[in-house]
């Protein structure tokens, strides 16, 4: 594929994953803390554990094109681990559970609408390390996965996955709403 | 303009806050606004810069990757519920063909180099009160569709400022 193709439908899906959640401003509190059951996760903690990984990647990701060397190449090809990845991580007619990392799991944190500002702010970022990684290759450029800094993917890969793992999580929070009003029905 | 309208055979609406495009993002469609408003900005590394507003009966354009069919910088968020009109570059381009079309697409883009050049005249203004007054005198319904905040960032000054001017 080539590369600046590949960063147009990443900065599309971007665009579609902020406009969803702006859309989550007008709900109120308790719509947005409504769960299924202890267990599981509200809106915000959804959004929070997406924040967590934003935490993560996004500072890596800066990092690595500001140190990088290796040019920029006109086509990119996913590598066999990060297309693994990335694809594991798309939502599925009926969402799969997965397990969470301790680390990554904002269950029951007093959490309020500004997790809301947060993850827009950092969707903001990503727009602009994309923007960035024109300049670099997305191929030779490597990012350390949060599992193990030994386990690293392309840059290209980054981007996918971490774009469908958001995604992954706001199929879920449409999934909480869906249940809520059967719920109060 | 009526005639550039009727070529869209698409409406998109989107809400308060939603972009219509991103910073880097190949957008070569023209809209016209049905309803809402809209901005168009730039975001360096901490500041917003607002540089164009749309609201009703208006055409929007990320005019650079219009042109060159390259990436372009600008954002496009809706200031409300927003409801546009989609013409492509394509339908322009077929539509223009024709010579008396093509009379019409000089006159809009004259139209334009107009208002970029009453543009940089307000950039290069020092006097916040003669920027304001030359964007009211040109533009009074701007003050009626648009929130002063974004006004005021427009014309490159605090809300208070813009505040105050208004008073006077």
């Amino acid at each position: 594929m080539q590369s600046e193709k590949l960063i147009q439908s990443l900065l599309e899906q971007t665009r579609e994953i902020i406009n969803q959640v702006e859309q989550l401003r007008s709900y109120d509190f308790q719509t947005l803390t409504w769960k299924e059951n202890e267990l599981s996760w509200n809106t915000l903690e959804c959004l929070a554990h997406l924040n967590l990984y934003g935490d993560f990647y996004l500072p890596a990701i800066e990092r690595t094109i500001k140190s990088s060397t290796a040019k920029a190449e006109l086509e990119f090809k996913s590598g066999f681990l990060g297309c693994y990845f990335a694809k594991s991580m798309l939502p599925k007619e009926k969402l799969n559970k997965m397990k969470t990392f301790k680390d990554k799991n904002p269950l029951n944190a007093s959490l309020d609408k500004s997790v809301i500002d947060k993850f827009i702010n950092q969707q903001i970022k990503l727009l602009e390390l994309l923007n960035q990684s024109r300049k670099v290759s997305l191929n030779k450029v490597k990012i350390p996965t949060s599992i193990s800094s030994l386990i690293t993917l392309k840059l290209g890969d980054t981007f996918q996955f971490s774009i469908n793992h958001s995604k992954r999580h706001l199929a879920q929070i449409e999934k909480i709403q869906v249940v809520m009003k059967k719920h109060s029905a | 303009m009526k005639e550039i309208v009727e070529l869209s055979n698409q409406t998109i609406t989107i809400g308060r806050n939603e972009f219509l495009k991103v910073k880097g993002s190949i957008d070569t469609n023209i809209y016209y606004v049905e309803s809402g408003s809209l901005r168009v900005f730039i975001l360096d590394e901490y500041e917003e810069q607002t540089i164009r507003f749309g609201y009703k009966e208006n055409l929007i354009v990320s005019l650079d990757s219009f042109l060159t069919g390259k990436p372009s910088d600008f954002f496009i968020q809706a200031i409300k519920k927003t409801t546009v009109k989609v013409v492509t570059k394509q339908q322009i381009d077929t539509f223009f063909k024709t010579a008396v079309n093509s009379n019409l697409w000089t006159n809009i883009l004259e139209g334009l180099i107009l208002q970029q050049m009453e543009r940089e005249i307000d950039l290069l203004t020092n006097s916040p009160k003669e920027r304001y007054q030359r964007v009211l005198k040109r533009s009074p319904q701007l003050f009626q569709e648009i929130p002063n905040r974004y006004i005021a960032n427009y014309l490159r000054m605090s809300a208070e400022t813009l505040s105050r001017l208004k008073k006077s």
